[in-house]
């Protein structure tokens, strides 16, 4: 009897403390003197709290749920020869940490941050550097990557991971991050349903945000600058692209942002600053590009032949080499209300609409487009007159493709 | 002096055939990685285990990030099958190194992250390709065999 009254008390107690998440810290020289240990000796849903210091513990991996907080940002240093951070757990939170010096390897994808199968894993304000990839998360459902910087340093030609690499991941929320020298800044695969909102993502060697079969996703105000070229959308449908910049992309086959194959989207309230082309698309179907602005690109938009049942509406266009080009007669898409700048029509009846309709790929541009080399004729007298010419009668330029409503004044958007 | 003008002619005419002989040289040429673009997807060639290309019969190059961008061009019809030269691909298992693709073995399995999701990788012996193929476990194709699964 005496017995059993104790194993209650016992198992009540025992019940007691299990269900209170407890605190651990982890301090250089303390008690607990590596992250590796204080995961070992905590349950699930404890918190775990690393003193400021440099701890070199090879890779370290999280396997229960448990929340990570660093004070004022302790290193973690990898020293070139792991994975730093490895998550298998679900409910994961890292926060407030330097990550440094992961493995570069070519057949597996070493991260600072690995995480597999961790569904509500959040990693918050933690600083990134030399890592292979960034963030790498696999197979997981309503994840938070929040305020992160994140910075790789390539050592030979090209070896870099992506910054903030999913695959196969649903309901992510990729906020307010800073990502520089990676492959691709953002990369998404198989990820729907998800937000990348408010990230700088800048100088990386292939694009600043790169989309594979990635359906139902929205990313607005983002900027994305410097990079090998900006965005690409690719084999997707139902996605917005909303407020975001796109600058200074150049180079050969540079561009702002990359449409191939996707559908049923958005393009709306965007500004296209200096790129070689501001948007090439291709297989592009029932796309709406709206209230964006084209500044001082060599080509704002290159519109292939595949490309049908788009709407472009009230864009500005302003100081770009080239409006538009395309490389077939068909046109397919909808051009009204935009402003151009090159457009030289009157508006006799003043109601804000010129009285002819603006034509904005012109013959040159064609024969550029068929013959690179012939950009060395580019503002020659000869070109000049073959232009009027064309003007007049077209026979190279789409006779369809024209905006029968060119607006007289710039828009407004305060981009 | 007769003499020094018919060498120098004969010079002219080899220097001539020198240079037309190279322009006109259906070889293949390396992919440069991180700078050329895929002629169908657009796409930066960047990953050195994959990679594929085609020299036409007037040596025209067109390349390609993963091998399922060259089988849809090749299918698209753009050219005809006699005036393809050579069709390559990259070893896996030794980046950057192009092979002869009809002769090549290939593994497909969704452990194989490609560039544009084939999950196809390429071998030039059956040896290697076994010996990858033990992680992977994927399923075993040949050129004809693979050139099916992206119709």
């Amino acid at each position: 009897m005496k017995y059993t009254l104790l194993h209650i008390t016992l198992i009540v107690t025992l019940g007691w403390t299990y269900a209170q998440p407890s605190r651990l810290t982890v301090q250089p020289n303390g008690k607990i003197a590596t992250i590796t240990q204080a995961i070992a000796l905590a349950d699930a849903g404890d918190t775990i709290l690393v003193k400021p210091g440099t701890y070199r513990e090879g890779n370290i991996l999280i396997n229960k749920s448990l929340v990570l907080i660093g004070e004022s940002k302790p290193v973690l240093d990898a020293e070139f020869r792991h994975e730093v951070i490895t998550v298998k757990a679900r409910h994961v939170t890292i926060s407030g940490f330097k990550i440094i010096n992961s493995r570069v390897a070519s057949m597996h994808d070493p991260a600072g941050i690995g995480a597999v199968e961790a569904d509500f894993l959040v990693v918050r304000n933690n600083e990134l550097v030399g890592t292979y990839f960034g963030i790498h998360v696999s197979n997981s459902n309503h994840i938070k990557v929040v305020d992160n910087a994140l910075r790789a340093i390539v050592r030979s030609d090209h070896e870099t991971g992506n910054g903030i690499h999913l695959w196969q991941c649903s309901n992510a929320v990729i906020k307010n991050n800073f990502i520089h020298g990676h492959r691709d800044g953002i990369y998404f695969e198989f990820v729907t349903n998800s937000v990348i909102d408010g990230n700088v993502s800048e100088g990386n060697l292939r694009y600043g945000l790169h989309f594979m079969f990635s359906n139902d996703d929205d990313y607005t105000n983002n900027t994305f600058k410097d990079n090998g070229a900006g965005v690409a959308v690719m084999y997707t449908k139902n996605v917005k692209m909303v407020n975001n910049r796109f600058e200074k992309n150049w180079g050969t086959s540079a561009y702002g942002l990359l449409l191939k194959d996707i559908r049923d989207s958005f393009v709306e309230n965007n500004l296209f600053d200096q790129n070689t082309i501001g948007i090439y698309m291709e297989g592009t179907s029932r796309t709406s590009f709206k209230n964006n602005v084209f500044s001082k690109n060599g080509w704002a938009i290159k519109l292939q032949a595949s490309c049908d049942d788009n709407v472009f509406s009230e864009n500005n266009f302003q100081s770009n080499t080239f409006d538009m080009v395309t490389n077939g007669t068909m046109v397919l898409n909808t051009i009204s209300h935009n402003y151009w700048d090159k457009y030289q029509g009157y508006d006799l009846n003043r109601d804000g609409i010129g009285d002819v309709p603006f034509r904005p790929v012109n013959l040159y541009a064609m024969i550029v487009e068929r013959i690179p080399t012939a950009v060395l004729l580019w503002r020659s007298f000869l070109v000049f007159l073959l232009d009027r010419a064309e003007r007049i009668m077209p026979a190279v330029t789409p006779e369809n493709l024209k905006d029968d409503f060119p607006r007289m004044k710039p828009y407004d958007f305060n981009l | 002096m007769e003499k020094l003008k018919d060498n120098l002619i004969q010079i002219f005419l080899l220097l001539t055939f020198i240079a037309l002989g190279a322009a006109c040289s259906v070889k293949p040429e390396p992919i440069v990685y991180g700078k050329d673009n895929c002629h169908l997807c657009k796409m930066t060639i960047m990953d050195k285990h994959f990679g594929a290309e085609v020299v036409t019969t007037k040596g025209k190059i067109y390349k390609f990030d993963d091998v399922n961008c060259m089988i849809n061009f090749l299918n698209s019809g753009y050219l005809e099958e006699r005036d393809v030269a050579h069709k390559l691909v990259i070893d896996f298992s030794q980046p950057e190194k192009l092979i002869d693709a009809p002769l090549a073995f290939f593994i497909r399995s969704p452990e194989i992250r490609t560039p544009m999701a084939s999950q196809v990788a390429s071998f030039e012996t059956n040896e290697s390709k076994n010996e990858y193929n033990q992680q992977w476990k994927g399923i075993y194709l040949t050129w004809g065999e693979l050139t099916t699964q992206f119709k």
